[in-house]
């Protein structure tokens, strides 16, 4: 029996070589810049509904590239996510509020991704010994002893409640509503305007640092760990060190998730950052296919933005009652969640692949499949 | 007899109802690798049934009936659905029992609403004493059927060729696909009996002292998740062991309260999350779990 | 690969798009505050014709009783209301946007109907008022949470009607001495919820009890907790005279059951969260009849207060078959209150955002005939401090019957005054 969560056959999006990479590079970057000039004129049109739902995705996509590549690359199950982003939340409003050492929010940004960063390291000892399954009920002991803390440490978490967060200033630039109000081309840009730049130009940040990442040598040694300990081992790559240091990444990459989840809340409080939220990140990385960030960010839309919108428009589906109507109707509630769990399983039992793996497909010119020999658990 | 004693029996009934489900989850992962987040809406839907059955039936009957119709629900998601999917992509799977979840979740709560159903089991709220000590009779009962549903699933796992077979599969499936053995099969029927286990413990779950079944039993799947964990998800007496072990936690940190306070209140529910990273760091495959050979 | 040229034609495209954009975006028009013909000065949420709220509730979580008894109580309001004229000629509607206790969908759902909303007259879950207390504030939207703690006070927009937890257990406390033979030197348990709502009413008891001259046990449980035997076999050891639950239903039935069969015969005191006329069809029914009392801010519904009957009359009319429990009433409640606030608001000329709140905390006896009149003019005071006790009777409407008619604990008072300093 393996204990290993994913073997590598599953997860195909990385096997890609560099020169593959390379040659269908034209027509994906042409697709990418119309998608940035497309994502860069939502705020001129989208009411803050969408433009929330779009960066409360944002934020799902940075963590969910860093969960990727714990969980897709190097085959460490973890379902402690929710603990580093809530470190990563934590951090920036206890280190940018008051109480707190109230120092400028742009230092206390970095600091709280550099926190969940040293919280991901802390834990490596344990992560170091354990693997598969366990160290994914391990890491889900964490999201436990975290809420624990955070209910209960009132003096930097504000207990049950929760803090509001302050808003972020970057060399005198506030992302936050302002008076008087910020008036650009004629739409008025509140907090969801400006925090969507910022979103968007974070998760360009993440995804090109992780597509590097994954594409050079420390993604080789990481999926070579994966499959194999023993053959990475015996090939030169520092076991011990690797998994670790996947952890601190994907650690920063949740940390740097949670301070944008807390930037579009503007309130925080423990009750969110628990096991579902978990278990929502394992959900998108697998629906978007592992291995992939393009993967991970398709299924991080798929799991945020999905039964938001559904939420919103599900009352104009026929047969479905107003919400709170007599006996036991189906509410819109109601149907957006049979929806939903469908779609899960609708896009698990179809595109095998995940959603990254169907939009790489589009792109990719049509070459033969390489067939991948039927080998045993090495 | 002293306080410290009735805790100890307090926990030890709580242990011994985490343990059947604990039990579903072993067995499932057992045979396929899948982490079941699928289990609490089984429990529901076996609690729901019995619940509405019961009066029409009488207990046994609909109890029968409910682990009956919970299994053959649980089979089919295997059959339906985990079936037309590559068995090693087990984390695919897990991730679809989460859609199953979803949908099956959001239907039992609506149906249930704001009721609190009675399942209308025999031992209402009756309670024997011993040398000062009271213990319900729901707990007499669900550490006695613990015990015997335990017993039979390991004597299964033992000495049934369908056991034989699980346990084969779970050691290599590529060889015992091999040697004939028909892995659907046994995992479609290991889901069954998950299904079956997690009927049967909801009767417990709500049953006395807990007032009967609403709309968050489910949830309740989630607290047996770590007790399978900590036994080994491969071991059903470590199933066992790991739930009383954390039924015995729960009840002592809620005893001695004041004594823990510099932890904070309310520690006795992350208690056993703490115990489990200390046994894990000991032992990475939990308790009773089979140490994993590395090969090459 | 055209290193410079991209980023250069990305940026000149966005430009155009976004200049083409502000000509035609619905964005850039500006819909806010303005004097309608009939010299009503109105803001966002108000048309000349409709006045808008929205309410954020729990259909499909742990609170979906208590959402679906609001939801339901306030449509009933909303109808009565238009049919009587509305507020300055217009009609009030209410978007029901259900949360299923997420905060996410919360926050979210917030988003969408906050810019078009005059008031909030239920938002359920402590989570989620929490989450959005500072933007509620910000964005001066009077709201009536449904949620007591006091950490919710202090906010201007934000009103918490009735009595806070903790000046409830004060009053448990007051009825525990006075009627149930609890004296100095005794001990009292109080098992509560992780959370505000536990912590809040954990406060009033430690005060209320130091002030009596009692120890108090304290024992945090979690939602999740169904099985209260571990809590009450503590204690029993701790040998207490009586016991407080800040918990929901649940607990509170496994807690007077587990009590019952171990022979601690110790009165049992909830707050109104605590308790649902469901309890009633379970096992644990005779000993809840017989040890458990409830505080409550609200009247019980077999009152004969004509506002209570009138109502409890509606609602079962419009809602034939429906359970009707405290949630109806509570919710009725505050949309009369808020009708009123709209009617002065009216009156006053000013429908906007702060119109109404100004309107609101103007008032210093806010009585819509279903209870105590309440004060809404210091926002960091409770309305109230007068609360009724009541008992579970199966039989009663509602599934619950007075003891003691509405009261100021005595100690309520100062026990503000300590805590203002």
């Amino acid at each position: 029996m393996s204990d290993r969560w994913v073997s590598g056959r599953q997860a195909s999006g990385r096997r890609v070589s560099g020169r593959a990479a390379l040659r269908r590079v034209g027509p994906a970057r042409a697709a990418g810049a119309a998608a940035a000039v497309l994502l860069c004129a939502f705020p001129f049109y989208l009411d803050a509904f969408w433009l929330q739902v779009g960066l409360f995705s944002m934020a799902a996509a940075i963590g969910a590239i860093g969960l990727n590549l714990l969980s897709g690359t190097s085959g460490q199950l973890s379902l402690g996510h929710a603990f580093f982003l809530a470190v990563g939340a934590y951090g920036y409003v206890w280190l940018a509020g008051e109480p707190g050492p109230g120092l400028p929010p742009a230092v206390a940004m970095v600091l709280a991704v550099c926190l969940s960063g040293l919280a991901g390291g802390l834990f490596s000892p344990i992560a170091g010994r354990v693997r598969g399954v366990y160290l994914g009920v391990a890491t889900l002991a964490l999201v436990f002893l975290g809420q624990h803390v955070m209910v209960n440490a009132e003096g930097v978490t504000g207990g049950f409640n929760g803090r509001s967060v302050p808003p972020l200033e970057i060399g005198g630039f506030t992302f936050a509503e302002t008076d008087p109000a910020l008036v650009v081309l004629g739409v008025p840009f509140g907090a969801e305007e400006r925090l969507w730049y910022l979103g968007l130009v974070l998760l360009a940040a993440v995804w090109f640092s992780a597509r590097n990442l994954l594409r050079g040598r420390p993604g080789r040694a990481l999926s070579a760990l994966r499959d194999s300990e023993v053959a990475a081992a015996a090939m030169g790559v520092p076991v011990a060190r690797y998994r670790s240091a996947a952890f601190v990444v994907s650690s920063m990459y949740a940390g740097l998730a949670g301070v944008l989840i807390a930037l579009a809340f503007r309130g925080i409080v423990p009750d969110y950052f628990g096991l579902a939220l978990s278990i929502d990140y394992l959900a998108m990385i697998v629906i978007g296919g592992l291995g992939s960030v393009g993967g991970a960010t398709a299924g991080a839309v798929f799991v945020t933005a999905l039964p938001l919108v559904m939420g919103r428009y599900a009352d104009q589906l026929p047969l479905v009652a107003a919400p709170g109507a007599t006996g036991h109707a189906i509410g819109p509630t109601e149907a957006a969640r049979y929806l939903y769990g469908a779609a899960i399983i609708l896009v698990l039992l179809y595109v095998p692949g995940g959603l990254g793996g169907l939009f790489r497909r589009r792109v990719r010119p049509p070459t033969p499949p390489v067939r991948q020999p039927k080998e045993q658990t090495p | 007899m002293s306080t410290a004693f009735d805790i100890l029996l307090n926990g030890v009934a709580l242990g011994s109802v985490y343990a059947l489900v604990a039990l579903g989850f072993v067995i499932i992962f057992k045979a396929s690798g899948v982490m079941n987040f699928a289990h609490g809406s089984l429990l529901l839907l076996g609690g729901y049934l019995t619940a509405v059955l019961h009066e029409r039936l009488g207990f046994y009957a609909a109890l029968a009936l409910a682990v009956l119709a919970t299994a053959l629900v649980a089979g089919a998601v295997d059959l339906i659905l985990l079936r037309r999917l590559d068995p090693h992509a087990t984390h695919v799977l897990t991730i679809l029992t989460i859609g199953v979840d979803i949908a099956l979740m959001t239907d039992l709560t609506r149906r249930i609403g704001g009721d609190l159903l009675s399942l209308g089991d025999p031992w209402g709220g009756s309670v024997s004493t011993f040398g000062g000590s009271t213990v319900p009779h729901t707990r007499i009962a669900s550490i006695v059927v613990s015990l015997l549903v335990i017993g039979a699933v390991f004597a299964a796992f033992r000495f049934t060729a369908w056991g034989l077979s699980l346990r084969a599969a779970a050691e290599d499936r590529e060889a015992a696909a091999l040697m004939g053995i028909r892995l659907h099969r046994i995992r479609t029927l290991a889901w069954c009996l998950a299904g079956a286990l997690a009927a049967l413990a909801a009767v417990f779950l709500v049953a006395f002292p807990a007032p009967g079944l609403e709309r968050t039993t489910g949830e309740i799947a989630l607290k047996a998740f770590p007790a399978a964990i900590l036994g080994g998800m491969t071991s059903p007496p470590g199933a066992l062991l790991g739930s009383l072990l954390i039924g015995v936690t729960e009840a002592l940190v809620a005893g001695y309260e004041a004594e823990l306070s510099a932890l904070g209140g309310g520690f006795g529910d992350v208690a056993p999350y703490a115990v489990m990273l200390l046994v894990l760091l000991a032992r990475p495959n939990g308790l009773l779990g089979e140490k994993e050979a590395i090969r090459v | 690969m055209n290193r410079i040229g991209r980023p250069a034609a990305a940026v000149a495209a966005l430009a155009a798009l976004a200049l083409l954009g502000s000509g035609c975006s619905s964005k850039s028009e500006d819909a806010s505050a303005g004097t309608g013909s009939d010299g009503v000065k109105t803001g966002r949420g108000v048309t000349e014709k409709t006045v808008q709220l929205s309410a954020l509730t729990d259909l499909t979580g742990p609170y979906a009783t208590l959402g679906k008894s609001i939801v339901q109580a306030q449509k009933l309001w909303a109808d009565e209301f238009n049919k009587a004229g509305g507020v300055c000629g217009r009609e009030v509607r209410i978007e029901v946007k259900d949360h299923g206790y997420d905060v996410q969908k919360a926050v979210s759902a917030y988003a969408e109907v906050s810019p078009d909303t005059l008031a909030m007259p239920q938002v359920i879950g402590s989570p989620m008022v929490a989450a959005l207390l500072d933007e509620v504030e910000g964005d001066k939207i009077l709201t009536f949470p449904q949620a007591w703690s006091a950490d919710l006070l202090g906010k201007d927009a934000v009103q918490v009607l009735g009595t806070t937890y903790d000046l409830d257990m004060i009053r448990a406390v007051d009825f525990l001495t006075r009627e149930q033979g609890v004296k100095k030197g005794d001990t009292i348990g109080h098992v509560y919820f992780d959370g505000d709502y536990g912590a809040n009413a954990l406060e009033g008891t430690r005060h209320a009890a130091q002030k009596a001259g009692l120890k108090v046990v304290p024992k945090k449980i979690k939602a999740t907790d169904t099985d209260l035997s571990a809590q009450v076999t503590a204690l029993r050891g701790e040998k207490v005279d009586a016991i407080l639950i800040s918990a929901g239903p649940t607990q509170t039935a496994s807690l007077v059951g587990v009590a019952a069969a171990q022979g601690l015969q110790v009165p049992v005191v909830t707050s109104a969260p605590g308790y649902a006329p469901q309890l009633m069809d379970t096992p644990a029914a005779p000993a809840l009849e017989k040890t458990l009392h409830v505080v409550s801010a609200i009247p019980e519904l077999g009152s004969d207060l004509d506002g209570v009957r009138k109502m409890v009359k509606a609602y079962q009319k419009r809602f034939p078959g429906e359970l009707v429990d405290s949630g109806v009433l509570s919710g009725y409640n505050a949309a009369v209150l808020l009708g009123q606030d709209l009617e002065a608001a009216c009156e006053a000329k000013d429908l906007t955002r702060e119109g109404l709140i100004k309107a609101h905390r103007d008032r210093a006896a806010g009585d819509a005939g279903l209870g105590a009149p309440q004060d809404f003019t210091d926002a960091s005071q409770p309305a109230s401090l007068s609360a009724y006790i009541h008992r579970p009777d199966k039989a009663a409407l509602g599934g619950t019957v007075l003891v003691e008619d509405a009261r100021k604990a005595p100690g309520a008072q100062e026990y503000l005054d300590s805590a203002g300093e």
